[in-house]
This record gives C-alpha cells, sequence and structure tokens, in this order.
C-alpha cells in the first residue's frame, strides 16, 4: 500500500555555507532533504521512501558545538511503501522456478510465491518455463497475479522487504 | 519466515499510525512521481540518474496497474468511495483491484463484512455501480 506519512527530519547544514540568507538557505535545506530521503531507501516501520510531496515546517537551526554546522528541524509529507500481512495486491512475475515464482510488487523484488500457495497449478519445464493448471490457466514470466500477503521480513543489512504471498483465496490467481 | 503475530490487514489489523494515515491509490501515485520525474527532466540531461532503483520501480509500477488514467476520473473515484463509511485502506485497496461484483469486493476487503459496518450488500452493490459509470466514461 502507497502511504502518505508525515515525517520530522534533521537536516544539518556545514558551517561554511551557513553565509546563506533566506530563500537561498531554504533551497540548501530542501536539496539535502531530497538528497537525504533518496538514500535512505527504506525502513522498517514506514517501508520504502519514494517522494517527499510536500514540506511543511522548517524550524529554527540550533547550532551544533563540535562542528559549527546548523540543525534544522524539518517536518514534511512522504510517499512511502509498505506491504502488509492480509493485504491483496497484485504483482508481475519475473523469475519462475521450480518450486514457485518471484514477483515484483511496487519497489519490492524479492516477493516469493511457493507451488505450494498455489492451489491446483503445477510446473511445466521448457524453454520459458511456466505455471498451468487444468483449466490451462498459467503463471509465467511478465505476466500479472493477484496474491495475499502472508508474511513478511525486513533485512537490516540490506535494507528491503522480502514477502511470502499464496494464491489460497476467492479471485485471486492471474489476472489478464 | 513468518509474519507478525498480530498484524492481519484482512480484519483491518495493520497499527493505529497507518489506520489513521493517509493511503493513496496506484492512479494517485501515478500522477506524483510522473510530475515528480517532469520536475527532473527539466532540471537534468539524465532524469533516470537523479532518481533512486524505489522510485524507478515505484513508477514503473504504478503506470502498468493504474486502472484509472484520467486526472477527473481519478478524483471521482475517491469521491465517490468516500461516500462509504470505508478507511483509507479499504478504499485504496477497492481503488486499486476495482472488483466487478459484490462478491469480489468483500474477497478483496473482508473488513467490509464486520458486524457494526453498516455497510450491506446493497450499499457495497451501489458502490460498484457508481465506480463502472466512471470506467464508462474515462
Amino acid at each position: 500500500m502507497y502511504l502518505e506519512v508525515r515525517l520530522p527530519w534533521n537536516v544539518i547544514i556545514p558551517a561554511e555555507n551557513l553565509d546563506q540568507k533566506g530563500l537561498i538557505l531554504q533551497r540548501s535545506i530542501i536539496i539535502r532533504l531530497l538528497d537525504e530521503f533518496a538514500c535512505k531507501k527504506a525502513t522498517k516501520d514506514l517501508g520504502y521512501y519514494l517522494a517527499v510531496t510536500s514540506l511543511e515546517h522548517i524550524g529554527e537551526g540550533k547550532v551544533r558545538q563540535n562542528t559549527g554546522d546548523v540543525l534544522f528541524p524539518v517536518v514534511f509529507n512522504g510517499l512511502t511503501f509498505k506491504l502488509f500481512r492480509g493485504e491483496i495486491l497484485e504483482g508481475i512475475v519475473h523469475k519462475v522456478l521450480k518450486h514457485g515464482v518471484f514477483l515484483r510488487c511496487g519497489p519490492v523484488e524479492n516477493v516469493y510465491l511457493s507451488h505450494l500457495k498455489m492451489p491446483d497449478y503445477k510446473y511445466v519445464p521448457g524453454e520459458n518455463p511456466v505455471f498451468m493448471n487444468d483449466k490451462l490457466s498459467r503463471i509465467g514470466k511478465d505476466m500479472s497475479v493477484r496474491f495475499i500477503v502472508i508474511g513478511t521480513k525486513w533485512l537490516e543489512a540490506e535494507r528491503e522487504f522480502q514477502a511470502l504471498v499464496s494464491l489460497e483465496g476467492d479471485f485471486l490467481g492471474p489476472v489478464s | 519466515m513468518s509474519g507478525e503475530e498480530e498484524e492481519n490487514a484482512a480484519e483491518l489489523k495493520i497499527g493505529d499510525e497507518f489506520l489513521k494515515a493517509k493511503c493513496l491509490m496506484n492512479c494517485e501515485v501515478s500522477f506524483i512521481l510522473e510530475h515528480k520525474y517532469e520536475q527532473l527532466r527539466h532540471m537534468s540531461e539524465d532524469p533516470l540518474n537523479q532518481v533512486s532503483q524505489v522510485f524507478e520501480k515505484s513508477l514503473q509500477y504504478v503506470k502498468r496497474f493504474s486502472r484509472y488514467k484520467n486526472p477527473d476520473a481519478v478524483r471521482q473515484v475517491r469521491e465517490i468511495l468516500s461516500r462509504y463509511q470505508l478507511t483509507e485502506f479499504e478504499l485504496c485497496v477497492l481503488g486499486n483491484l476495482c472488483p466487478e461484483t459484490v462478491e469480489e469486493a468483500i474477497a478483496m476487503v473482508p473488513s467490509m463484512k464486520t458486524k457494526g459496518r453498516g455497510l450491506d450488500e446493497e450499499a457495497i452493490e451501489k458502490m460498484l455501480n457508481d465506480l463502472s459509470l466512471i470506467k464508462t466514461f474515462e
């Protein structure tokens, strides 16, 4: 799900840039905020950080004792993406393996749909392997599939999420 | 790997902060990200270098999974869905998946069927009818 969240952030302007005033200083703060935001990638609580949508407030700067830099507390609205257990979404298959498929959903690459969670679908090997059921419905590369999220995992080191999904449920499966 | 014990979007158990948060449909996100991408295009020769992987993948995703492409249609979808007592989360799931029948809508958003919600099948049917009119005129 895409969310718009209100976020506090501390933007630090180095001492050398502090001769700027008014709008130019404000612009520096915003640019720095955008850069830092883009580098953040994701957090466990809010998911993937996509974009800053609006700036609410830039607070008064506080000088940091040791470095002479100034810290500006900022509040802004940002767009994030997070997968919730029990959520139903659609994704695109990007890898087909014997035991399941990997899907891409939003910015998440590692969404795994195990063959155990694809009721009635069987692996069909070949140059372009697919999973297929009796009604000849197929799940293959670049196809859209609607699924339910059964679990998510935050990987601290890589700063990304993985998810386990399932087709067990009504109206789930390949989407035309 | 296991999901958190309590989290379950099907029952709207997603945490207070998310129940109150503003959720956005794929089509709404598509406008926001496209607009940002355009801004970058004017500012730099190689806009793709300026955006993160997260941004780029999301832009591709929402473009592909937006059911409504016209900004007026998108506004109308939100307006119509807002008339029914839905949470932001439920509203966006419906706007994203566009169920065609009442049965499908309930399967996508089971929390609508919780007792005391006041969302009976008649109301859901009316909601889907109103939504289908938008698609006709897109």
